[in-house]
């Protein structure tokens, strides 16, 4: 498959994959190792003091990987900076999913504080990665502002929907001069081939691996729906039409009329 | 009694058990370094400099680390 380059850095996969919901991390591992991904999203949260679990992360070979923070649980622009600054400081690196999500029922991202923080973030050098609604001005926005990719929602997270937001997906990837990446709601391998058909240039999925009963067979299972979406995609669909298109020849029958 | 606010929670030390840097605290706590990222009174601290950092009474300690998620 062709590269993915996002912010100068090539990858062989156009896959990434969440770490969350996964039900022991031998299980999360073998579903990272599965996929293919190289793009590994986690979160930020206090230390448990007074309940130490054990270390699920520890499991990534992060040699391998690179770990993709994300800023969820950010409801402002500021917390989202926090979580940013501080993700920088645990993993030595600049990347970040930027999300600000103040919507507890549906977890949908607040545009205006996704814009400011992008906005202050890219300033201090960070590579940007905002998880948004499926906005196509917004994703004007917030390229213009210099983020290295825009992730806009097929549906909302964790919600297997799959692309409810098609139109809009299509308006984004028609503009955009940035990897779009398809995230959340992804429910099936079809739905990420799908997303990969209109041209996506990469897709993040989380739950629909991590809730399957076999993740791992699930994570393979999405790993050939996005390379195949990718060829699909790059060899030109034919396109719909109404009315039928023989494909056999239309002369020679065995009839006399 | 001094004390620190760590994670929200105020938390008592009795005297002569106040950590002297944030690497102590970390060790009475049984938070292994290698895995958290700190804030004191909302500056982040570098993980190379626990062993330096002093604490003091009623400081502000903010002590996260990556657990999973999308």
């Amino acid at each position: 498959m062709d590269k993915l380059i996002i912010a100068g850095r090539e990858f062989g996969s156009r896959l990434l994959i969440g770490t969350g919901k996964f039900s022991s991390s031998r299980i999360m591992a073998e579903a990272i190792e599965a996929c293919g991904a190289e793009i590994v999203t986690v979160a930020l949260r206090r230390v448990d003091i007074t309940n130490q679990s054990d270390d699920m992360l520890a499991a990534i070979d992060r040699s391998k990987y690179l770990l993709l923070p994300n800023t969820s649980g950010a409801r402002t622009a500021d917390e989202a900076i926090r979580l940013s600054r501080l993700a920088r400081a645990a993993t030595g690196i600049n990347w970040v999913k930027l999300e600000v999500t103040p919507d507890p029922y549906y977890l949908l991202p607040d545009p205006v504080e996704t814009l400011k923080a992008a906005e202050v973030l890219v300033k201090e050098g960070f590579v940007v990665l905002p998880y948004i609604n499926a906005d196509p001005v917004l994703s004007k926005r917030l390229q213009d502002v210099g983020t290295a990719t825009v992730m806009p929602l097929g549906s909302p997270i964790g919600s297997n929907q799959g692309l409810k937001t098609r139109t809009a997906l299509e308006i984004i990837i028609e503009q955009a001069n940035v990897p779009v990446v398809v995230d959340a709601g992804l429910g099936l391998p079809s739905h990420a081939a799908e997303a990969m058909e209109i041209g996506a240039d990469a897709v993040l999925v989380n739950t629909a691996i991590a809730a399957a009963t076999e993740p791992a067979r699930m994570a393979e299972a999405f790993k050939l729906a996005v390379q195949a979406g990718r060829t699909a995609y790059l060899s030109g669909a034919a396109g719909a039409t109404k009315r039928a298109s023989a494909s056999s020849p239309l002369t020679g029958f065995l009839r006399n009329d | 009694m001094d004390t620190l606010k760590i994670n929200g929670q105020e938390k008592q030390f009795p005297t002569g058990k106040f950590p002297v840097t944030l690497a102590d605290l970390l060790g009475q706590l049984g938070v292994e370094a290698a895995t958290v990222v700190a804030e004191l009174d909302g500056q982040i601290i570098e993980r190379e400099k626990f062993a330096q950092t002093e604490l003091h009474s009623e400081q502000n300690i903010e002590l996260v680390r990556f657990v999973p998620g999308g």
